[in-house]
């Protein structure tokens, strides 16, 4: 791999990315992502909202005829009226005849909701009835439903004659707590490096977001290969540039490509929800900081950015490099998924180790299997970058996994350069992974030129 | 300036591609590689343009090994290749960059070559009814022949002193085909050096002084073409008459190589044999309209040495 090998890239690189920058489909493309983004935060703004207002409101139901056909004394409502929602609800135990309270029910007196206990071979039930139709809706009466089910345990734990104090004694939360010590007998103070849901669902939004951009991004490298392959341009190519210059240019313009398309979109995505927050009342805040967990914005500085960067990078032209060799394996566009199975199952494995790790991060903190996955090549990219914004890996670790990316992109690259030229020209059957191995094996051993 | 070829060998494997290949041009005009379908022409093509990776042997361009990208070599390859789906001017741009040709003079040349082989109108539309620019032409929607004009066009964008043409002329019309011819004369009026394969033998009995006759792999061939017709001897003749002239024939006993209701192409041993023939027949006054004694075509000796070996093998 000598800078005589590499020259002309520059030539591919601005050329792959005009074309690919003017190309109908990635405009389309980009077009749609950007709407959708731009969408989004007021979307979610008026789902969220609407939820919110629809928590606040006051219940649509006025009047609640209990009938009680337990064992049980007759329940006390207070509790419940306590609720704003339910300030204007009355509980009448029912005293008429069923029959013709239901029918008024359904007929004249749709905001009023019969609600029964029942008990029967050692189970409790509330069953309600209400109007067809009319004010009182489904979700409105789930809601009641919900709230008399809590204050119903409660009353139940009472009616045996247990205190307050004694229920919220049965209520505690109960903890473990394992301390290690030394030899000595001393003890090991250990640190609490598990996270929460919030900041799970952060790392696998992060995760998720890398894996899409790095096969969208490895599947139209190996497209343009294959492109090229099959219309032969390949040949004209080659007598102008050495074949790794045509990899490394196609590559780097296809990243950059959809690099652009995806800062394009996340700023978008920021700009939408700092306008939307403006616009919505009673919101100081953009949506993205109410849902994001709070410890990014404490890790969120131009070093721990550069690092998740430069891990994003240099994992992304792993992978498309091993995109482009598969795309080189084929002759054929049809052909091409049965090229890119190597680089599938490869991206998967990345993915699968690093969603395990930030499953174990929650449930044990960082472990052997964190580490490892925080340094693994081929998980790095996926796992560290989300890691790394919410504080839990260190710059060092950072910097260990960046150079372990570097080692596996240079010994991919000197491979990658061995059988290249071969494979460029190649045309047939698509080649298999033990060919490769032996293609580079002969050129190795110095058969060929 | 010259071109040398030495030892140039090739295997995928155990499978021997291409044998001890060597040639040299040494002056300007246009060396021929023929061979049948698998011979090995575009193997050697590719390995002389540095493409494709050798097993032994080397290229020399003025007694240094070939770059084709520092030695400017122009290629037109045997199978077209073009982006489908690109406008054809920044294709032609994108290759004359690559040749590290400005942008000022590459635009020149291609305002040149679009002119002179007829494709200005896809290279550069015309403006619309409303004054508007046109949409530009991609390559899909040219004809085959259309984009072997812009494939030329790329080949000769760096004003290569080497070309390489393999089939140059397969696919094209009449029409086209003379054009070809013609710019190909003209580049060997400029004193360039050209390698050219091909399957049409009066192509290269037209353009070629040296050639090559490849079979599986191995020269079976080599020289310069009236050097090698005339090692052959003027054995073929060709004679036609009013009469019937097949007694004649047999009495000379000579060999019948083909026959058309009025004319007969004839083996001979030599010269000699043929004016003894035409004695014979004017003493018996048969009346002789047609009297052609000429050496072996390049279409025959290919036969004879290809085909030979294909039929034994």
């Amino acid at each position: 791999m000598t800078k005589n090998n590499l020259t002309g890239w520059r030539d591919v690189f601005s050329f792959t990315l005009k074309q690919t920058l003017k190309s109908k489909a990635y405009i389309i493309s980009f077009m749609i992502l950007l709407l959708i983004s731009i969408a989004s935060m007021p979307i979610l703004s008026l789902i969220t909202a609407s939820s919110q207002e629809d928590a606040d409101a006051i219940s649509p139901i006025e009047k609640v005829y209990v009938v009680n056909k337990t064992s049980l004394p007759e329940m006390d409502f207070s509790e419940i009226m306590k609720d704003p929602a339910f300030q204007n609800i009355t509980f009448e135990t029912l005293t008429q005849d069923y029959n013709k309270v239901s029918d008024r029910i359904k007929t004249s007196e749709n905001t009023s909701v019969i609600l029964t206990f029942a008990e029967e071979n050692g189970t409790f039930g509330l069953d309600f009835v209400k109007a067809g139709t009319g004010p009182v809706t489904d979700s409105s009466l789930q809601k009641l439903g919900s709230a008399i089910d809590e204050q119903f345990g409660l009353f139940r734990i009472k009616t045996l004659g247990i205190t307050n104090d004694q229920v919220s004694m049965l209520n505690a939360t109960v903890s473990t707590k394992v301390t290690l010590t030394d030899t000595s007998g001393n003890p090991v103070a250990k640190e609490d490096t598990s996270i929460s849901n919030a900041e799970y669902w952060f790392i696998y939004g992060i995760l998720f977001l890398i894996m899409m951009v790095n096969i969208f991004a490895s599947t139209q490298i190996a497209t343009s290969i294959v492109t090229e392959k099959s219309t032969r341009v390949v040949e004209y190519l080659l007598i102008s540039v050495k074949s790794l210059a045509l990899m490394v240019g196609k590559i780097i313009a296809m990243l950059t490509a959809v690099i652009i398309q995806i800062v394009t979109i996340l700023i978008a995505v920021v700009i939408s929800s700092k306008v939307t927050a403006l616009f919505s009342s009673g919101q100081n805040q953009s949506l993205l900081s109410q849902y994001l967990p709070k410890n990014i914005f404490q890790n969120l500085n131009v070093v721990n950015i550069l690092f998740c960067l430069i891990l994003i990078i240099t994992g992304m032209i792993f992978y498309a490099t091993l995109a482009g060799l598969a795309g080189a394996t084929v002759s054929k566009l049809e052909e091409i998924n049965e090229g890119l199975m190597l680089f599938t199952f490869t991206n998967l494995i990345g993915v699968y180790i690093g969603l395990g790790a930030a499953s174990v991060l929650m449930g044990s903190g960082i472990n052997g299997y964190v580490i490892f996955a925080f340094l693994f090549p081929l998980s790095s990219p996926f796992i560290l970058p989300g890691a790394i914004l919410i504080g839990k890996a260190t710059l060092l670790m950072a910097l260990g996994a960046i150079a372990l990316q570097l080692v596996s992109i240079f010994l991919l690259f000197k491979f990658v350069a061995k059988i290249y030229e071969t494979l460029i020209l190649h045309t047939g059957n698509t080649v298999k992974l033990k060919e490769l191995i032996l293609m580079f094996k002969i050129t190795q051993g110095g058969k060929q030129r | 300036m010259s071109l040398c070829v030495k030892n140039l060998s090739k295997s995928y494997g155990e499978k021997l591609v291409l044998e001890n290949l060597s040639f040299e041009i040494t002056e300007p005009g246009v060396y021929a590689l023929l061979g049948t379908n698998g011979a090995g022409k575009t193997t050697s093509l590719r390995m002389i343009l540095g493409m494709l990776a050798k097993n032994s042997g080397e290229v020399l361009w003025n007694n240094s090994p070939l770059d084709a990208v520092r030695d400017n070599v122009g290629y037109l390859a045997e199978e077209r290749g073009l982006y489908p789906k690109y406008s054809l001017i920044d294709q032609l741009l994108y290759f004359a960059k690559l040749r590290n040709v400005s942008k000022h003079t590459a635009m020149e040349r291609i305002k040149y070559w679009a002119q002179r082989l007829a494709v200005e109108e896809y290279i550069f539309p015309p403006k619309m009814k409303n004054g508007r620019k046109a949409k530009d032409v991609r390559a899909d929607q040219l004809s085959k022949g259309n984009q072997q004009k812009i494939q030329l066009m790329i080949a000769l964008i760096s004003d290569p002193q080497l070309i390489i043409l393999d089939e140059p002329l397969s696919g094209l019309d009449p029409v086209n085909t003379d054009l070809f011819k013609t710019i190909i004369n003209e580049e060997i009026g400029k004193e360039k050096y050209l390698i050219m394969s091909s399957h049409q033998m009066p192509t290269i009995e037209e353009f070629c002084s040296d050639i090559t006759i490849l079979d599986r792999g191995k020269a079976v061939l080599q020289g310069n073409l009236n050097t090698i017709k005339k090692s052959y001897g003027r054995v073929n003749l060709f004679i036609k008459s009013d009469m019937d002239i097949s007694s004649q024939i047999a009495t000379h006993n000579l060999f019948i190589a083909g026959k058309t209701p009025s004319e007969y192409h004839l083996k001979v041993q030599g010269e000699d044999q043929a004016m003894d023939f035409l004695a014979a027949l004017i003493a018996e006054k048969i009346p002789v309209i047609k009297f052609e004694l000429r050496e072996p075509s390049l279409h025959e000796i290919f036969i004879e040495k290809v085909g030979n070996t294909n039929d034994e093998k």
